[in-house]
């Protein structure tokens, strides 16, 4: 059952959670995020709530942030934040913070155990942590530990290097690693830049690219709807991005492939691919029989009964992407990867479809990043040999070869190998800004996550998963860190801002840097010394690497600029990065090797609708939430703080169910309770309950106990299934549920 | 002095919600009230064959003829030159009067202090020659301050959804919701 508010109320007030309180109460008066004109000073920096880190101007006064807002001449952000950006001081002064090291006195884990914090130094969580997974690497070896964190900043990856880690897992697995793989075996490049504003023709497979508020992408797609560029929309949702485009359809989950399959099966038939293009650069002319063979069978009529998009929409649309270009097909993060069953297949499906229309790296469609590679610390201090990488993997990734290559470990599949796999095996976990609710089935993730013995959780916040933690660090957010951030969603020509500390860490925050290298410091010295033998400096580090990038002779004399453009012409590419070859591929013969599909082959989603699961479940991330980790940002929280079901009014009136009614879900994996929304953008057959909420962390007192966890109902998987399912490039199926519905 | 108001553009907005953010931090609007000055507001409408949604972003329109000013008993509720519409905070009594005539639900109530909140045109920022934190932030242009004069002609002066302007006579002007189809 969902913890209420007041049930939060009153477990602090009646002191259980008394010693945290103590440590982590009101510093409600430091929020005051306002301006006063006058005396402050501007400062550039750049937002840390997602990728594309749009450039910032930040008002500071007397070291505390009053204001922000975008920076002029920004690709990212174009001189704006969204909603997200511009509640930063939310984050930054969340009252709910953690702000000093703490050790867990009880020895009990739960949702609901007090962990009984006790404040402790630095020095104390740092040697204690090095203690114990040094301990657990001479026992039991490298496969004992699991980190689950990103591999940066870079002295982190050196850190996981140094002592031989191969159990890493992040999120790129999860939400856009199969993308990455089909897209360098097919074009040669994984690239988030997509020239909108110079397309004429956009057709979007599921991807909501305007409600996710990335503003690179918003504002190219109304560019390129000004500059009179026709969009269609494969949704079965009529979500903010529908109502951009000029064509919508409600397609059936999961089925997209259906439809990309069909619109190849007509440019091909049609010969209204760009030939100049195919013929010139791609594999095409190799494989023509039998490539025109495959896609013989996948009509349009076959596509409307798997879709239910009219087969004479499929066969203009088709027609109209070939002969009304440019024309691009861009895919993005959850509506490829994390989805579905068959991403592996969408994914390549749509590369085709962008070969065909010979827009890659070509104006108007996807192309390379000119982002120059901005040198690692490995680079500017090289490090001895790393020892070779040994021992079993948890996530069993290394049943899946071309995942392998690339990219963390897998979300979806962690929990069945620490639970089923190896029990045991993880003996020693550090677990850096993640949260157990980005995982399919969060309870059984944290679960595995207390059955090993010493866990290490580092964050600014304290989330459900710092309640499992044995040491919790109080981390650092993007506005008390400094880097260099080059542009990679926009980048036709080189682009860098100064992420800058515009405040000091507050309390006691440290960055993850400082981790890493005091860490490594006490388990690999060697990994963290300078030629000369002293400790490797990171802000050393960063001055060489803003010298070594033409940036300025130190990082400060950048950051007083802040941002630096370089004017470069776009010269498209003739050769294409490609393993094997300098060529783009349609036919992928690595994927025959890999036991994969060389050609896109038509294959449904997991989870078909049953007489006991008769209904598709969708999630989707609210456009003012970013996943799961900014609904305790008390700005963002007040526009949308918890959950609710969204139906279609006529399965409600079959289901009997009415407006704001509490509705129960149910799966094969579990359940959840939450109103009901009525309302006609969702498909009759589908239910639609949003990511990010359903918190149980009782000392995140803005987000706590409010709203279900969307992924209560969402099915791991274990990598056997990976395997059989021809899931050869590993996505994680956070789509394919489905469920029944129950008036309560 | 010029007056201004607000250019919904509203088939630019992404529902991002900059808007209500910038309000936020710009005005030091308390959290966890309920009170928004500025809030986004999605409108559906037809069916999943044909459904149609429009979001708008809306907040006190400093109407020319506004109805809160009249009926506040303690004269709380002030008109600047350039026609911002603002409440004192240290003359307001929090009778919630005004809350009541509002056809736009502009004046809000906080119970922790128990006085009426609502949007000030930033006046502070306005008289420093810039426009309110709200249409500084939009990332899209969707929601726009301009000089009155230059757009009370332009698009229209309500949409579906939107109170009869004939009563207030509210600052505010919208351009067409959707985008043409080819």
């Amino acid at each position: 059952m969902a913890l209420s508010r007041r049930s939060l109320l009153q477990l602090a007030g009646a002191g259980t959670w008394a010693g945290a309180d103590r440590l982590l109460g009101a510093f409600g008066d430091m929020f005051r995020p306002a301006s006063p004109l006058g005396a402050a000073t501007q400062v550039i920096t750049a937002c840390g709530v997602c990728s594309p880190a749009c450039g910032i101007k930040a008002t500071v006064e007397n070291n505390a942030l009053r204001f922000v807002e975008g920076l002029a001449g920004d690709f990212s952000g174009r001189g704006h934040l969204c909603g997200k950006g511009a509640a930063g001081a939310g984050f930054l002064y969340d009252p709910d913070r953690l702000k000093y090291p703490l050790k867990r006195t009880n020895p009990r884990k739960g949702i609901d155990e007090d962990p009984g914090w006790v404040r402790i130094s630095w020095q104390e969580a740092l040697d204690t942590i090095a203690e114990r997974f040094g301990d657990a690497l001479k026992r039991f070896g490298t496969e004992s530990l699991l980190f689950i964190t990103l591999p940066s900043p870079d002295v982190w990856l050196r850190f996981m290097n140094a002592i031989g880690v191969v159990n890493r897992i992040d999120h790129i697995d999860e939400c856009f690693l199969t993308d990455r793989i089909i897209q360098r075996y097919t074009t040669g490049f994984k690239s988030w830049c997509n020239d909108f504003e110079n397309s004429k023709y956009i057709v979007l497979f599921g991807w909501d690219i305007l409600a996710k508020a990335k503003l690179v992408y918003a504002n190219g797609i109304i560019d390129a709807k000004e500059n009179g560029a026709k969009v269609v929309c494969f949704n079965p949702v009529y979500s903010p991005t529908a109502r951009f485009a000029d064509e919508w359809y409600s397609i059936r989950p999961g089925t997209d492939l259906a439809v990309a399959l069909a619109m190849i099966h007509v440019l091909l038939a049609e010969n209204l691919y760009n030939k100049e293009f195919v013929d010139q650069y791609t594999n095409f002319g190799e494989h023509e029989n039998a490539i025109r063979t495959h896609f013989a069978q996948y009509t349009p009529e076959w596509a409307e009964r798997e879709s239910d998009v009219p087969a004479e929409a499929i066969r203009r649309i088709a027609r109209e992407l070939g002969t009304r270009g440019p024309a691009i097909v861009p895919a993005h993060k959850k509506t490829l990867c994390a989805n579905y069953q068959n991403a592996s297949q969408l994914v390549h499906a749509i590369s085709i479809l962008n070969i065909l229309a010979g827009t890659i790296d070509r104006p108007g469609g996807r192309y390379v990043a000119r982002t120059p590679a901005v040198p690692s610390i490995d680079a500017i201090v090289p490090p001895p040999p790393y020892p070779p990488k040994q021992g079993r993997r948890v996530d069993g990734k290394d049943k899946l070869p071309l995942v392998l290559q690339d990219g963390g470990g897998m979300f979806s599949t962690m929990a069945d190998g620490i639970l089923n796999r190896y029990p045991g095996m993880i003996k020693a976990g550090f677990i850096m800004n993640y949260t157990a609710l980005s995982f399919p089935q969060p309870q059984q993730t944290l679960d595995a996550l207390a059955t090993i013995p010493f866990l290490a959780v580092m964050d600014y916040l304290p989330t459900d998963t710092v309640t499992y933690a044995d040491i919790a660090l109080p981390g650092t957010t993007y506005f008390e860190v400094s880097d260099i951030m080059a542009r990679d969603y926009y980048a036709k020509q080189p682009q860098f801002v100064a992420r800058t500390a515009v405040v000091p860490p507050l309390f006691e925050s440290r960055s993850p840097g400082y981790v890493a290298l005091e860490l490594g410091k006490r388990l690999a010295p060697d990994y963290f010394k300078n030629p000369d033998g002293s400790w490797i400096n990171l802000n050393a580090v960063l001055d060489e690497r803003t010298k070594r990038l033409g940036l300025g002779e130190n990082f400060a004399e950048f950051r007083a600029k802040g941002i630096v453009t370089r004017e470069q012409a776009f010269v498209p590419r003739t050769t294409f990065n490609v393993p094997g070859t300098t060529k783009c591929q349609i036919l992928v013969p690595q994927f025959k090797d890999a036991g994969g599909d060389p050609l896109p082959v038509w294959r449904p989603k997991r989870e078909l609708p049953s007489a006991a699961y008769p209904y598709y479940y969708l999630t989707y991330i609210p456009a003012v939430h970013k996943r799961n980790s900014t609904q305790n940002n008390p700005i963002l929280n007040e526009m949308l703080g918890t959950t609710v079901a969204s139906l279609n009014p006529q399965l409600a009136a079959k289901l009997g169910i009415k407006e704001g009614q509490r509705v129960r879900i149910r799966s094969r994996a579990g359940e959840i309770e939450l109103p009901a929304h009525l309302t006609e953008t969702v498909r009759p057959d589908c239910v639609l309950v949003p990511h990010g909420f359903g918190h149980r962390s009782r000392l995140l007192q803005t987000a706590g106990g409010k709203g279900v966890r969307d992924s209560d109902v969402i099915p791991s998987q274990s990598i056997q299934q990976c395997v059989d399912s021809v899931n050869f490039a590993g996505a994680s199926c956070i789509m394919d549920a489905v469920v029944n519905i129950e008036p309560l | 002095m010029t007056r201004y108001g607000w250019l919904l553009d509203a088939k630019r907005c992404i529902e991002c919600r900059a808007c209500e953010s910038a309000c936020k931090q710009w005005n030091q609007v308390e959290t966890g009230v309920n009170v928004r000055f500025r809030r986004v507001q999605t409108l559906e409408s037809g069916t999943h064959a044909a459904p149609t949604a429009v979001a708008l972003s809306l907040t006190c329109n400093h109407c020319i003829d506004a109805t809160c000013i009249k009926v506040c008993p303690v004269k709380a509720i002030k008109r600047r030159a350039d026609g911002l519409v603002i409440i004192d905070q240290d003359l307001c009594v929090g009778c919630r009067l005004c809350e009541k005539f509002c056809p736009y639900g502009a004046p809000q109530f906080n119970e922790a202090v128990r006085k009426m909140r609502k949007c000030t045109g930033c006046f502070d920022r306005v008289d420093a020659g810039l426009a309110p934190a709200c249409a500084t932030l939009c990332p899209t242009g969707a929601l726009r301050w301009e000089p009155w004069e230059d757009i009370q002609n332009r698009g229209t002066d309500r949409v579906a959804g939107f109170s009869n302007p004939a009563l207030t006579k509210p600052a505010i002007r919208f351009l067409s919701t959707t985008w043409e189809r080819k």
